[in-house]
């Protein structure tokens, strides 16, 4: 391995400032006693997470986002496992039209799909509910899931399943107890993936939720248009925090490695 | 009738025919390899033994049940893949125990069969291992338990020493054969190394484009290759184009640049093109004057228990290996003779198929 010279360090030291700098400012400010966004300096207050706890708003909004995350990632990888397999093992027509349609809302601005989906829900008179917001999410987030797993089915020895085959296990075994396994990484990365993009998702979602239905971007992206006080700071601290302890989980269980990279 | 039997198996890809018409009798208990370059349709006739691929025409018998059409899933065979093709996130001991369980044996009786594989591949120590911290060899050796754990009837090996650095090669080959015959279990073995196929097979299958061009044991293939073929691509050898110039009732002459070799093959005719193939080993370097042919030293190569000469004459150059007996070699650029008995050249009918230089390719 060769060593990083002075020029290197500097320039990796700025970019990680860069990247961590906005952070810690906004947990800083998080803690500060002031009606205004600024540096704690008159020692240090946890008002504004009281503020948030106290604001049912702001706490169904968390729990909607939650819940939308988690069933739009869940169901991405379930639609995404069987489409990803056939992609990458089989050939049949418009296999490379399936593709690129499963790929396309990466490329796809997230204002158009919003206005989209809004004629869309009103036409079909599904306007406000849950139901199609989970919908919507996934059409966004399964590409994520794609990219990965497809990643994962191209690197995978098929003998692998031949010998599997071969000891005399059935198909539906096989997928059981080898191939998923076998790809579980890409599995587990792509849900992991798709929930931050969609419990992260403003520009469609301000489109389609309902007073009953937003979501916790849509929630903060409204408060703030309104009025900025230090409690967006302590829902950013807030939403940093669960994070950080659900990446250092994940690490301490799988390997962050393991599931973003690759095997091994 | 024979244990597995194929019967004019045949496997098209569109207009490529990847295997046509092998015929082949394995007996019960016996080792058989394929053996040819890539390309030449022994793993795709392996497959096809296996279930994985389909045969076009053809039938495929085993124990007398014909399992052409048989799903792979339920033909019961061991199969050795070159990956080894483990089970990555099983230890040792699961990646063996898979096949028992998908046969529904009882968990009691697993864990003992499962121990007795391990121990018969001198794997016991390693069972709560995974894949991945084992070295090649191991992995080889769990491949192999894991196969036999289910008492197939047939085991089939595809290139499964390929993957491995020569010793260990070696040293597997002996164990390999070794194991087989402890067990008793019909092999086919698909392979594109000779010394892998000679050294373990009872019998060797010599294919080439799709087809089987010589079945026989080892060393009659080495001493007695059918075609030009076969001499090239199994061990060295020298062939040399000449033309028939006496023929008698048992034996004949052949004229090579000018020079009249006897050979021991009834049947020619005056004036016949033909190839004469000599092994190198067959070769012996005398004084120049007593040899039927001389020549010039151009190069020596030591191979530890062998030298091997390249011998400039008439002929253009001709390999010989003579065994390393302690003595000092011959020099470069020395005159030397070279003689052996007719018994040992083989003829070829017909021209060489290729320039006389390849007579220098090494398999």
């Amino acid at each position: 391995m060769t060593r990083n010279g002075p020029v290197a360090l500097i320039f990796h030291a700025l970019v990680v400032i860069f990247m961590l700098a906005p952070l810690v400012i906004v947990c800083l400010v998080a803690f500060t006693p002031e009606n205004t966004l600024s540096l704690p300096t008159r020692g240090l207050s946890l008002r504004w997470f009281e503020a948030v706890f106290h604001h049912p708003d702001f706490v169904q909004s968390f729990w909607n986002s939650l819940w939308l995350a988690f069933l739009a990632a869940t169901l991405a990888v379930a639609l995404a496992v069987p489409a990803s397999l056939a992609i990458t093992r089989w050939e049949f027509p418009g296999r490379g039209f399936l593709n690129a349609l499963f790929l396309s809302p990466l490329i796809i601005p997230h204002l158009v799909l919003g206005v989209a989906m809004l004629r869309l829900f009103a036409v079909i008179g599904a306007t406000g509910s849950f139901g199609w917001l989970v919908a919507a999410h996934i059409v966004i987030v399964t590409p994520y899931v794609m990219r990965l797993l497809i990643a994962a089915i191209s690197g995978f020895d098929r003998s692998v399943e031949q010998a599997a085959f071969s000891l005399g296990a059935s198909e539906a075994t096989v997928f059981r107890r080898v191939t998923l396994p076998m790809i579980l990484p890409g599995v587990t990365g792509g849900w992991l993936i798709a929930f931050i993009n969609s419990f992260d998702e403003l520009t469609m979602s301000i489109f389609i939720t309902s007073p009953s239905t937003v979501t916790l971007p849509v929630r903060m992206y409204m408060y703030a248009t309104e009025s900025i006080d230090p409690m967006m700071a302590a829902v950013s601290a807030l939403i940093i925090g669960i994070t950080a302890v659900a990446v250092l989980l994940l690490d301490r269980v799988y390997g962050l490695d393991r599931i973003l990279v690759g095997q091994h | 009738m024979s244990f597995l039997e194929l019967k004019n198996i045949t496997k098209r890809y569109g207009p490529l025919t990847a295997v046509g018409d092998v015929s082949l009798s394995v007996e019960k208990g016996e080792f058989v390899s394929l053996l040819g370059p890539s390309g030449c349709g022994k793993t795709t006739t392996l497959q096809m033994i296996a279930g994985f691929v389909e045969p076009s025409a053809g039938t495929i018998r085993l124990d007398g049940r014909d399992i052409t059409r048989a799903k792979a899933n339920s033909r019961g065979l061991g199969i050795v893949f070159q990956s080894y093709a483990l089970f990555p996130h099983m230890t040792v001991f699961d990646n063996v125990s898979f096949g028992l369980e998908m046969q529904r044996v009882p968990k009691g009786e697993r864990k003992p069969r499962v121990e007795e594989a391990l121990s018969l591949v001198h794997l016991s120590p390693y069972a709560k291992r995974y894949p991945r911290e084992l070295s090649g060899g191991q992995r080889q050796r769990v491949a192999l338990a894991r196969a036999l754990v289910i008492r197939p009837p047939v085991l089939l090996l595809d290139e499964p020493l390929s993957n491995l650095d020569a010793k260990l090669r070696e040293a597997m080959q002996f164990e390999l054969r070794e194991i087989q015959r402890k067990v008793g279990t019909t092999t086919v073995m698909v392979t594109h190394d000779q010394a892998e196929a000679f050294s373990i097979s009872d019998r060797v299958v010599v294919m080439e484009a799709g087809r089987i061009t010589q079945i026989d044991q080892p060393y009659r293939i080495y001493e007695h290759p059918e075609t030009e073929f076969i001499s090239r691509f199994v061990g060295k050898t020298n062939l040399l184009p000449g033309k028939v110039a006496t023929a008698t009732g048992a034996g004949a002459t052949v004229s090579l640049a000018g020079i009249a070799v006897p050979v021991e093959m009834p049947g020619l005719s005056v004036g016949e093109t033909v190839t004469l193939c000599i092994r190198p080993e067959k070769l012996r370097l005398t004084q120049p004057s007593n040899g039927l042919l001389t020549g010039r030293v151009a190069d020596r190569f030591f191979l530890g228990s062998q030298w091997l000469y390249h011998i400039d004459g008439p002929l253009g150059t001709v390999m010989v290996v003579t065994p390393n007996d302690g003595s000092a070699p011959a020099d470069q650029g020395a005159p030397v003779g070279l003689e052996w008995t007719p018994s040992v050249v083989r003829v070829h009918r017909g021209a060489m198929a290729e320039a006389p230089d390849v007579a220098l390719e090494v398999t």
